[in-house]
């Protein structure tokens, strides 16, 4: 298909530079550090947007780790989990993919209560979240921590029950103005029968109601599947799921026309999310101005990104901690409408959250602790002088600040620093925590 | 009365006209008494099954619609001759008795929408015909509390949670704790006099928004830290619900500043098994409003907090198959604070007159809305709709 919006992006002659590489590492996946960033710099544009595609395997010894924590029931264990392999840096397209569909597809273990079914949704994220987005809804729909979730369970022949069908049209496919409110109580009958048993998907053919139902203006005797199956052939469906893909690779609030032209490319790409995430990857679009910096970074995104460029060791649970503190949860998003992200990130408690934490990790420069270690003269580049240690913060932390007044201001306030190691704290946390810095 | 408030509005008009009145020296006139008054508004998530709350027990089909969830007319605290509350109430049918609770039956927004999104949304912006805005009713009222006195800190959200879209606003930015120990800084002197050099700097858009929250996180955890740690006169139930409100009426009680505050209890969403669960949030609501009512009589400042306890829409009247209830209409609030006049107000439900099972809307959200704004505050009013003379 011809593209115009997503038509890729030819650098013109210095503009494939530091800034350019840090917006690709922080928004295909969880940064990288100064030494990986020159490498991916120096290879170009297509090389780099290839790594973050190419390099598609979990670890392997983190992925196994879940089988012995699983038994102890523990979900800030699994979160912890979770963030370790996030951390690791690997595959980190996929498990971009993978926070992503948790915010959308928002389920909590506050009423699921089972840490294995928690696993086995963030699995299903993980291995199916590039692919074909109708295969990913339909196993969504028979996910078993789903079915819980949205109270598959209650939903009877007699008595049907309208959560899934309702939030799959509102939230998860369409948006809301797309339905009605009897294409709901419809799709909520053809739904009936799916349940669970045990931590297993369950059909219970007698609590299925078998009648005539009429959704979309189509009338048949519709089972779940063939639901679903009429949701996806809404024209809405596209539009919803690219414009959350524009609202994540690109920028919040996204044009019209971008996300025309990613719901045409998404259904010409046979619905493959990671086909469609690779044209947004390559194009002018994601590159442009208007990309970049231009969402508030959530908290896990936050955290992570900070420690992976940084080069800072931390163990993923302090890790963790750090985000939840900030507001999120990983497995216990507030709503089924996920996290509202942007403003909603920043209140006093939150801010105060993620300034001590921020200035906790520059501080682990020299007050290294047994647990984390970070060595800013290592992650910065060799500073030799105060003037340096402004310089080299600003071009790996905000590359695209290195001159005017912000940069100003924190050299200003480094300059007099009584040690080169205090300065390289310094501006690392003044940069660290201020309003620049948290816009992704 | 009408004048008063008329003169008041009027009167900030006059004075931008004739400098003189506002001028630099000492007060013309006594500080607007009206400028002290707090607004506490509780919002009850998942909608409320207003009518096991304020129950119409003189009616049949309530106990013919309800086998299993009608409550036991011989349980309820009188409220009057046709209606009681719920039996786990007792505290808030004291405070009735005592003239400082006013309950508005059957209050909802036109075109009901069965969405707790959608319907949160109207509540939230206080305009049912667009309610995806991005300003929120408390929002515009902290832009007007700002606009008179730019270094207060006008509204917070109690709880911690994201900001809900209600605290919304154009110019200010209202900060959310969960409680006073979430709001110590790290830091050095001498890095809080750096950051305080960058964060100085002029920024556009998102960036200004951002460097206003620090600032007023910056600001918000210095002063909360003097005065949430003042003991309080009652004690309060354990909750966190209940904690809330214990530092609601401590920053009232040290003047912090603060004028709007929005506090939640969630849980309301009970579609299962609900009358164990409903009983428990009721109790929570109705204990721990006791006590803040209690703690604000003994620390002298009754008269100056009224309080909104809303929910984003009632339950259907028939309960359903589950022993629980599925998403309704209109439903009662309560208004409750010293400067309050207690009393029942609008057309209490019927249950042989329902719409599509449910209890109808009689009064609009708004004009429950316009009073707080309008009379309580003294504020201009996000609608044109009749106040309801709730408050004195």
């Amino acid at each position: 298909m011809k593209l115009h919006v997503l038509r890729p992006w030819r650098p013109g002659r210095g503009e494939w530079n530091r800034a350019a590489v840090y917006h690709l590492a922080r928004r295909a996946g969880f940064g990288a550090g100064r030494a990986e960033l020159d490498r991916l710099l120096a290879g170009g544009v297509s090389d780099a947007v290839d790594r973050f595609l190419s390099d598609d395997a979990p670890d392997a010894r983190l992925l196994a780790g879940a089988a012995a924590l699983l038994p102890q029931g523990e979900i800030d264990a699994l979160a912890a989990w979770w963030m370790s392999l996030i951390l690791s840096g690997k595959a980190p397209l996929r498990e971009r993919i993978a926070l992503l569909w948790h915010d959308h597809f928002a389920t909590s273990f506050a009423k699921v209560k089972d840490v294995r079914m928690m696993h086995r949704q963030n699995t299903l994220f993980r291995e199916r979240g590039l692919g074909d987005f109708r295969e990913l809804l339909h196993a969504v729909a028979t996910d078993p921590a789903m079915l819980i979730w949205l109270d598959g369970d209650a939903n009877r022949a007699g008595t049907p029950n309208e959560n899934f069908a309702r939030e799959v049209m509102e939230l998860f496919a369409l948006g809301i103005g797309n339905y009605t409110e009897r294409d709901i109580q419809e799709s909520a009958r053809a739904l009936t029968g799916w349940g669970t048993e045990g931590r297993s998907f369950r059909y219970r053919a007698p609590d299925h109601d078998g009648g005539t139902k009429t959704i979309f203006g189509e009338r048949g005797t519709f089972g779940g599947e063939e639901a679903i199956d009429l949701i996806l052939a809404q024209p809405a469906c596209p539009r919803h799921i690219a414009r959350r893909l524009l609202e994540e690779f690109v920028a919040p609030n996204p044009r019209k026309e971008w996300v025309e032209e990613t719901a045409e490319l998404l259904v010409s790409e046979d619905w493959s999310i990671g086909r469609t995430v690779e044209v947004i990857l390559r194009s002018e679009l994601f590159f442009s101005p208007q990309a970049r910096r231009s969402r508030i970074a959530g908290p896990i995104e936050l955290v992570a990104t900070t420690i992976r460029t940084l080069g800072a060791r931390v163990p993923a649970r302090l890790a963790l901690e750090a985000a939840m503190r900030m507001g999120q949860i990983p497995f216990q998003p507030p709503s089924v409408k996920g996290w509202d992200g942007m403003k909603t990130w920043i209140n006093a408690g939150a801010w105060v959250a993620r300034h001590n934490a921020l200035w906790r990790l520059a501080r682990a420069h020299v007050e290294d602790t047994d647990e984390v270690h970070l060595d800013l003269r290592d992650s910065l580049g060799s500073p030799k002088s105060n003037e340096d240690a402004t310089r080299f913060a600003l071009e790996l932390l905000t590359p695209d600040l290195v001159d005017g007044a912000f940069a100003e201001a924190v050299r200003e306030s480094v300059r007099s620093a009584p040690s080169l190691d205090e300065a390289l704290t310094g501006a690392t946390a003044l940069v660290l925590t201020a309003p620049e810095y948290h816009l992704i | 009365m009408n004048t008063r408030r008329q003169f008041l509005i009027d009167g900030l008009r006059v004075s931008a006209a004739l400098p003189f009145l506002a001028g630099t020296g000492p007060r013309l006139f006594p500080r607007e008494a009206r400028e002290e008054r707090v607004l506490v508004v509780v919002q009850l998530t998942g909608g409320n099954d207003g009518l096991n709350m304020v129950v119409p027990h003189r009616q049949d089909a309530y106990f013919r619609l309800r086998p299993t969830l009608s409550q036991d007319p011989r349980k309820l605290h009188p409220l009057d001759g046709d209606h009681g509350l719920h039996p786990s109430m007792g505290g808030l049918a004291e405070l009735y008795g005592e003239g400082l609770v006013a309950v508005v039956h059957g209050v909802g927004y036109p075109g009901a929408d069965r969405s707790h999104f959608r319907s949160m949304e109207v509540w939230h912006t206080g305009d049912p015909d667009h309610p995806a805005g991005d300003v929120g009713w408390l929002g515009r009222l902290a832009d007007q509390v700002a606009a008179e006195d730019a270094t207060g800190l006008p509204a917070l959200q109690i709880g911690g949670g994201s900001l809900p879209l209600a605290l919304w606003a154009r110019s200010t930015f209202t900060p959310s704790v969960r409680d006073a120990s979430g709001f110590r800084l790290e830091g050095s002197a001498r890095f809080a006099k750096a950051r305080g050099r960058v964060l100085g700097i002029e920024r556009r858009g998102t960036e200004a928004f951002l460097a206003e929250a620090a600032r007023v996180s910056y600001d918000a955890a210095e002063r909360m830290a003097r005065s949430a740690d003042r003991p309080s006169k009652v004690e309060y139930p354990g909750s966190g619900f209940a904690r809330g409100l214990r530092l609601i009426a401590r920053l009232v009680e040290s003047r912090f500043g603060t004028r709007i505050f929005h506090i939640e209890l969630g849980g309301f969403d009970t579609h299962s098994r609900q009358a164990p669960a409903h009983a428990d949030l009721l109790r929570t609501l109705s204990s721990a409003l006791t006590a803040f009512l209690r703690d604000l009589e003994a620390s002298g400042v009754a008269g100056d907090v009224a309080t909104l306890v809303f929910s984003e829409f009632g339950r259907r009247v028939q309960e359903n198959g589950s022993r629980g209830t599925d998403h309704g209409q209109g439903a009662p609030v309560f208004v409750l604070g010293g400067g309050v006049r207690g009393g029942m107000y609008g057309t209490p439900p019927d249950l042989t007159h329902l719409v599509e099972g449910d209890v109808p809307t009689t009064t609009d959200f708004r004009s429950v809305y316009a009073a707080l704004e309008k009379d309580w505050l003294g504020l201009t009013p996000s609608s044109s709709l009749r106040a309801l003379p709730l408050v004195t």
